[in-house]
Parts: C-alpha cells; structure tokens; sequence
C-alpha cells in the first residue's frame, strides 16, 4: 500500500535556489525506506514535504491517497510522526512526563491510562528517572530518545525519521535498532533520513541515494 | 518604472519619525489619510514590496481591524445604526475606528521604509548620531533576535500540530492553553542562542569600547539634506496648520 506519493513535485525555499524539479517518489507503507545522501542533497527537505510541514512550488504530495495541501498539518501529524533532525524543535513542555503526556491530555484520556502509557514508553526508552527533568537540559542522546517515544505515544500509522542516530554512541544505536525493528514488527513503516550507511543498511528494505536534489539510485535490498 | 531612492538611513530615520508623530500627533482623519498617501508614495519610491510585507503580518492585520471595529462599536455618540436602544455604530465610533486603522497603517508602512535599510546600515546611522556603541549594539542584537523569535514560534506551532493537535479547531480555552506552551521553546532556544553568542564574540575579542573604527562609514549627501529640510518642514507645517 502507498502510503506517501510524490508527483512531479518541485520545490524551492523563498528567494532561494531550487532545491527538487520534478521529482516523483511512491513509498510504501509495509516497508523501511532509507534516504540516503551527502550534506546538501535535499533530504531533510523531501523529508519536510512528505509531512507537509513544507509545500512544493508546483506539483501534489498525497498521503494515504490524500491530496496534502487539503490537508492541515494536524491531520497528517495523527497518521505521521515526524522525528526533526534536531529534536529540541519539537519539545514544547516543561517536564519530560509533560511532553510525553501533552496528546493524551489534550485529548482528554484518563490519568491513570495516561500515567499507564507513559510509564510503559518510559521504560521502552530507557528514560526512568528523568520523568520530573526539562526536555531541554537532557542529553543529546536522551533528547532523541525523548522525541521518538513522544511520537510514538500518538500511535502513528507511519514514521519519518530525520537522522535519528546523530549524537547517539554505538549502545545506543543499537537500541534504536532494535526498537525500531519491534515496530516494524509491529507494522509500522518508516522512512529513515540519514548518511549512517551501516545503520540504514541494517534495518532498510528499499535504499533511495539522493545528490543535489536528484534521485541517483532506487533499489530493494 | 520608477527608479529606487537611495538614501542614508538616517534619513530614512527622520522621514519615519515625522509620519510617526504625524501619525500620533493628530486626531484628524482627513490628515491621517493624507499622511498615509504620503507615507505610501514614500514607501514606492523606495521600492518597497507592501504586499509582502502586509502578507507577513497578515494575522496581526486580523488583530487590528477586530480592534477597530470594537472601537468603533463601543463608543457612545450620535448613532449610525441602531438596533433598537441599542447603538450598534456611532458617528464617533466610525472616526475612532478609522483613526486607528490609518494610524497603524502609517506605522507599518513606516516600518517597511526602514526595512529598506540593513540593519548594520542602521547601527552606523545611530553610532554616527554619537549614541553610545553599547546601545547601538543592543539595537543590533535585538533586531537580529526578532525573526529567530518568529521562527521560534513557527517551529513549535508546527511540532505541536504534528502532534496531530488541530489548534485552530479547539475551544478558545484549551487554544489559549496549548499557546501558553510556546513561550518555554522560545524563551529556552533564545537563552541558549545568546549565551552561544556572547561566548562566540567574546572568543572573537570582541569589547564595546568608546572608541571604535569601522569600514562602512555613512555620508549624508546634497538629496539627504534637502529631504531632512522638507520632512521636518512639513512636520511643523502641519501642525502649524492643526493647532492654530
């Protein structure tokens, strides 16, 4: 199933160069897909379109069959869960629990089922103990950590993950490996931003290689 | 195809500060929309792009006509419409509201005019009028914070509807609430940016001393002098005119 689709999509920043012409990319659902490319190749950029958070010049975005620029970002970010390269961008709380709680608050569900899920992805992610700490003051390995599992809590359908092994030592990754691999177990399908070779080769199905906008390889593994 | 002015900031300073006193100093409509027509042609000899500029505000544009129509329907006088006692629109209330908007639209406008300018061009217009460069150099800071701030606040709107939190299809209170969550990001990364820039110019040596040379150095010519004369002219004329 096509979960994402890309048609003729062309983009450029405002009063900046061109970044895609014409690019037209389907990605599936059921498998892991890895972005792979130098500095500067436009990944974090086809990454930011694919979610919505950026808007092609010319050409359409769907998700799950659906025209994006008909959909608000809200709406994307319930199927989606986005991982930002730098993930104190997506940190707008004042505790760690806060942060993991924030959607299931809004959203009006029980405490005890909040304090329940929260404890679970807690345990999941290794981040006993830091429940009362703020967000901003953890360590860059706790901070990526910290935003993957509050996306995660949200139950995406799809995951995007931009460079989610950057300031992660070697125990590390391999955790992330391994919980990434559980949901993909699991179901969930991801893209996977990022130029950590070895890491992408170990838990992608599909390797698309991009240079200076331009998709230079497709291929399954 | 008109052909841009170019002027010294400092002059484009002035031009501004006689629009915004106009703009404050009188209460008359027929002068605030002379102004603005003024303030407008100003801005096109300049070569200024409105239509951006108005596009990036558009929300606090939304802001400013909600203002003035409160305005103009809270205030008492002789009735325009009325919906039985009820006075839905005054004489007063329409000048108040009119008023208000002209106003705002002279100050924005104003505002595109210096951004004609960079900011350093303007720093060296103040040190040049001998403000202490320490000052100065708060301005400078300041001016570059701002878009980071804006930025600041797209950035966590975005991460807040990625979430899949719709704000804008949420009751007025939980909104309030969920925008009371910005200002930990904002004032957070703004912190840390400007403790990451003071130790940077600090290792750079950087010192706000007294005495300083600089490269760009601004020089008031024939047309700048000659636009100072007619701006402040103008601004005693009319209020000559007004209050006499």
């Amino acid at each position: 199933m096509v979960c994402i689709e890309l048609r003729q999509v062309t983009f450029q920043y405002e009063r900046g160069k061109r970044i895609f012409e014409n690019i037209s990319i389907k990605i599936e659902k059921d498998e892991t897909t890895a972005l792979l490319g130098p500095n500067g190749s436009g990944k974090t950029t086809l990454g930011k379109l694919m979610v919505g958070v950026l808007r092609p010049s010319k050409g359409q975005v769907y998700i799950f069959n659906k025209d994006s620029s008909k959909m608000a970002i809200s709406e994307i970010g319930s199927k989606i869960g986005y991982l930002f390269q730098n993930p104190e961008k997506q940190f707008f709380t004042n505790s760690v629990y806060e942060e993991l709680s924030f959607v299931l608050r809004t959203k009006k569900y029980h405490e005890d089922y909040i304090k329940e899920k929260v404890d679970k992805i807690l345990n999941t992610f290794q981040l006993q103990g830091l429940e009362r700490q703020a967000p901003f003051l953890l360590s860059q390995g706790e901070k990526k950590r910290l935003a993957l599992a509050a996306i995660l809590i949200n139950k995406p359908d799809y995951l995007i993950l931009d460079e989610p092994t950057l300031g992660l030592d070697g125990r590390r990754k391999e955790i992330l490996l391994d919980t990434l691999s559980k949901l993909k177990k699991q179901g969930i399908g991801m893209t996977i931003i990022s130029h950590d070779d070895n890491f992408v080769k170990a838990i992608g199905d599909r390797l698309i290689g991009l240079s200076r906008g331009e998709i230079v390889y497709d291929q399954r593994t | 195809m008109t052909k841009e002015l170019k002027l010294d900031p400092r002059t484009k300073l002035i031009i501004v500060l006689c629009f915004s006193t106009l703009g404050v100093g009188t209460n008359q409509i027929l002068v605030l929309f002379f102004i603005s027509v003024l303030a407008l042609i100003v801005a096109k000899l300049f070569k200024v792009d409105l239509k951006r500029s108005l596009g990036k505000i558009k929300s606090l544009l939304k802001v400013l006509i909600l203002i003035a129509l409160v305005q103009s329907i809270f205030s008492p006088g002789q009735p325009l419409i009325s919906v039985g006692n009820f006075n839905l629109l005054t004489i007063k209330g329409l000048e108040k509201g009119l008023q208000f908007i002209l106003r705002m639209f002279i100050v924005i406008v104003s505002v595109t005019i210096m951004g004609t300018s960079t900011y350093r061009e303007i720093i060296q217009g103040l040190v040049q009028w001998k403000l202490p460069y320490d000052i100065a150099f708060m301005v400078a800071l300041g001016i570059r914070f701002l878009p980071m701030i804006r930025e600041e606040i797209q950035d966590s709107l975005t991460a807040i509807q990625l979430r899949g939190i719709d704000i804008k299809n949420i009751p007025l209170k939980e909104r309030i609430n969920i925008y009371s969550y910005l200002f930990t990001p904002i004032l957070v990364e703004t912190l840390i940016k400007a403790e990451r820039l003071a130790a940077a110019i600090e290792m750079r040596g950087f010192r706000a001393y007294d005495s300083r040379t600089s490269y760009l150095q601004l020089k008031l010519k024939s047309i700048d002098y000659l636009i100072i004369f007619l701006s402040l002219g103008l601004i005693i004329l009319i209020f000559i005119k007004i209050y006499t």
